[in-house]
């Protein structure tokens, strides 16, 4: 069965900024003057090195306290699996849900999917690159929902400050959440999924 | 073109965009390392209940500034409370010492004030006294009340013990003259001692007025006394007398005046005429033990070196002998008594009753020998006397349950009872009936001797009714008849008594011319050698 040939083979590259195709022969665009590459340059190692910080980020994301609640110079730290838990035992179970899956789930899913990507990529079977795609689609499209937590602590520091009676300071949790959101963010922009049908091109020849 | 045909250049092997990574990591690891380093350290504090106390929420802290967190708060294995497991913050490691104190600050309200109200909003925490000692510590105990007094803090803490709980409570005053110069810390009962016990502080510069020679009293409420005088009430400040405190002074008549040192152990006394009465806290039980009766012995009774009191007799031991167990009807009974030293002005220490024991000793080495006396014959009050009896055999100090023994002798009235009825024993052992016997003898001998008598006066008899004697008889009555016819010759007819008279009648007059001489003379003695004057006696006028 023939395929309609790709324009990699056909010496073509697109340009990265204005998409113009090219021959890649050319060092430049011939229309916007970037430099001219067939892939993304070093997409694999980018995406890796994103993910492994966008990991290492998550970690003081949920163990520091994400938010402080200075009450009558009383003050409580909160975590988030420590508000997931409590919303738990208020019976608060669908807004529990809710936060458990944009700050936990999500953020967690994202990195796991990324990770199989970049390593199906190089090393899996060339079988399902349909699934693959799915699953990348679902990241782009996921990705963004995943600030949600930032916003709302951000949008309470702005809006609970009654002076001394009741303070909500952003704990050291959040910046480093943003961090992971941000990093997995780069992370799936470095990341060509023009690679998946490489391969599986590879594999058809 | 095809010489120099450009290949999809694959740059370096390792993109810069790992040090985004690393970057990270190295962060993340600083951060770790920072906080292992500086981290604080995690205590465990006991107290009897939780209350107030939150896992997660409860604070430590000093001077009000937070210094750490209880993280966990479980029960303790046998129940008998809590344990809080505290981590605090690297700056307070250094105040972790054997005597820092932890205690809840929770809002209180007392008779001495309402403490802790910001707690009522902000919850409960823990304060900390930070130690001084040099030991280090992890596992604390924590206080049920706030200390009173600052660790540290200069001043003198003592104890008192009590025979009785007074109104005396945590918190309340200690004055001198009326003046609070500390307070009382603790209140408990000593169940070794049986006695209350009272932990108090004396402030800095107030507490170089303690001496050895010092007395607590309780000045707790009103003193009231009536007596002949009249009605004595007596009070101390308005705060005593709601809520109780303790006063000290020096009585008189304390010598010693040594510096205290800090726990040393006071009597608190019911009230200030108690310290007059009692005025020596250290002494030594002897036990002496005695065959006589011990009526008119109680306690109380004083023990006499020579007269002078040197202690009191605390109670006759007749449970303890009977414990161990009678063995005949002569048992001496043995009594207990206390000799304080101060007595004899001798310092009022603990060095003084060991030497005192030692002197003992060697005294009853000497013959100090220990009596019983009638203090009184009236009432039949009695006393312990102690005093050197060098006839005595040489003797030394016995022991009665675990007591010394001083050994005694019978003297003074009860020698003399003794002694009279030994005379009396004797008495009764002479031999009465052979001493009538001879008695008897002599009577009928002295029988004999009468009838002699008798013959002897009938032989007078008849000399005295012989003719001389009527011979003599008739001589006698004419002597008397010339006597009378002597006699009638003075009677008042007869010649000799006129003439007698008459010469006394003219003496009468020459004596009656003498005494208006007698007269002139005594009113002007020279009347005899210068002629009297003529000067006319003055007659009064009337003023002109």
């Amino acid at each position: 069965m023939s395929r309609p040939a790709t324009a990699a083979e056909r010496g073509l590259a697109s340009c990265h900024l204005c998409l113009k195709l090219a021959s890649k022969d050319l060092h430049q665009c011939p229309r916007c003057g970037s430099a001219l590459h067939l892939r993304k340059s070093a997409s694999l190692q980018r995406t890796l090195a994103l993910l492994i910080t966008a990991v290492v980020l998550y970690l003081p994301a949920n163990i520091l306290p994400i938010m402080v609640t200075d009450q009558l110079g009383n003050s409580t730290e909160s975590t988030i699996l420590g508000g997931v838990v409590l919303l738990i035992q208020l019976d608060s179970i669908p807004i529990a849900v809710v936060i458990f899956i944009a700050s936990v789930m999500v953020p967690l899913g994202k990195m796991l999917v990324m990770f199989y990507l970049c390593w199906s990529v190089s090393h899996g079977p060339p079988v399902s690159q349909r699934q693959r795609t799915v699953l990348y689609r679902i990241t782009e499209f996921i990705g963004k929902w995943s600030m949600l937590d930032v916003f709302v602590v951000a949008i309470l520091v702005a809006l609970v400050n009654l002076g001394g009676l009741l303070v909500i300071r952003p704990g050291g949790a959040a910046l480093a959440f943003a961090g992971v959101v941000m990093v997995t963010m780069v992370a799936a922009e470095s990341f060509d999924p023009r690679l998946m049908w490489d391969q599986m091109e590879k594999s058809d020849e | 073109m095809s010489e120099n045909k450009p290949s999809v250049s694959r740059g370096r092997k390792f993109s810069g965009v790992w040090i985004i990574p690393l970057l990270a990591v190295a962060i993340g690891a600083w951060m770790v390392i920072h906080t292992a380093l500086t981290e604080g350290p995690t205590i465990t504090i006991d107290f009897k209940t939780a209350e107030g106390l939150e896992a997660g929420k409860t604070k430590i802290r000093l001077l009000n500034h937070q210094i750490g967190l209880v993280e966990a708060v479980v029960l303790k294995p046998d129940v008998s409370g809590v344990t809080a497991t505290v981590k605090l913050e690297p700056e307070a490691k250094s105040l972790l010492r054997e005597d820092t104190r932890f205690w809840v600050v929770r809002a209180r309200v007392g008779a001495g004030g309402v403490s802790g109200l910001g707690t009522l909003l902000s919850g409960a925490y823990i304060e900390m006294a930070p130690g001084s000692a040099t030991a280090k510590r992890k596992a604390f105990v924590g206080l049920e009340e706030p200390p009173l007094t600052p660790v540290g803090a200069p001043g003198l803490r003592l104890t008192l013990f009590s025979d009785r709980a007074g109104s005396i409570g945590t918190g309340n005053a200690v004055l001198y003259r009326g003046y609070e110069v500390g307070r009382v810390e603790a209140t408990a009962f000593d169940t070794k001692r049986k006695k209350v016990r009272y932990d108090i502080f004396i402030d800095a510069p107030f507490h170089e007025l303690v001496h050895s020679g010092t007395r607590f009293w309780d000045i707790s409420g009103i003193s009231v006394n009536a007596s002949a005088d009249g009605i004595k009430v007596k009070t101390g400040s308005v705060e005593t007398i709601l809520l109780g405190g303790v006063s000290f002074g020096t009585p008189p008549g304390v010598g010693a005046r040594n510096p205290v040192a800090d726990h040393a152990e006071f009597t608190l006394y019911g009230s200030y005429e108690e310290t007059l009465e009692n005025p020596y806290q250290h002494g030594a039980y002897y036990v002496v033990s005695f065959r006589q009766s011990l009526r008119g012995l109680v306690p109380g009774a004083p023990v006499e070196y020579r007269g002078i009191q040197v202690g009191r007799v605390e109670r006759v031991l007749i449970k303890e002998l009977a414990a161990q167990g009678m063995k005949g009807d002569n048992d001496p009974i043995p009594v207990l008594i206390y000799l304080e030293p101060g007595r004899l002005e001798i310092p009022d220490s603990e060095d003084s009753v060991v030497a005192l024991r030692s002197d003992i000793e060697q005294a009853v080495r000497r013959g100090m020998r220990a009596t019983l006396q009638t203090g009184n014959l009236l009432t039949g009050k009695k006393l312990i006397g102690v005093d050197y009896y060098p006839d005595e055999k040489p003797a030394e100090l016995g022991s009665f349950e675990n007591y010394t023994t001083i050994p005694t002798v019978e003297t003074g009235v009860d020698l003399l009872q003794t002694q009279a009825s030994a005379l009396l024993k004797k008495l009764n052992a002479l031999p009465l009936e052979e001493v009538v016997a001879g008695a008897s003898k002599a009577m009928a001998s002295a029988d004999d001797t009468l009838i002699v008598l008798q013959s002897t006066l009938g032989s007078a008899n008849t000399v005295l009714s012989g003719a001389d004697t009527v011979a003599l008889t008739g001589e006698l009555t004419a002597t008397l008849q010339k006597m009378r016819f002597v006699l009638d010759g003075f009677s008042q007819n007869a010649e000799l008594y006129k003439n007698l008279n008459a010469s006394l009648r003219s003496l009468d007059a020459t004596l009656n011319n003498t005494k208006s001489l007698t007269r002139q003379l005594s009113d002007k003695p020279n009347s005899l050698l210068l002629p009297a004057s003529n000067e006319p006696d003055p007659i009064p006028r009337a003023k002109q």
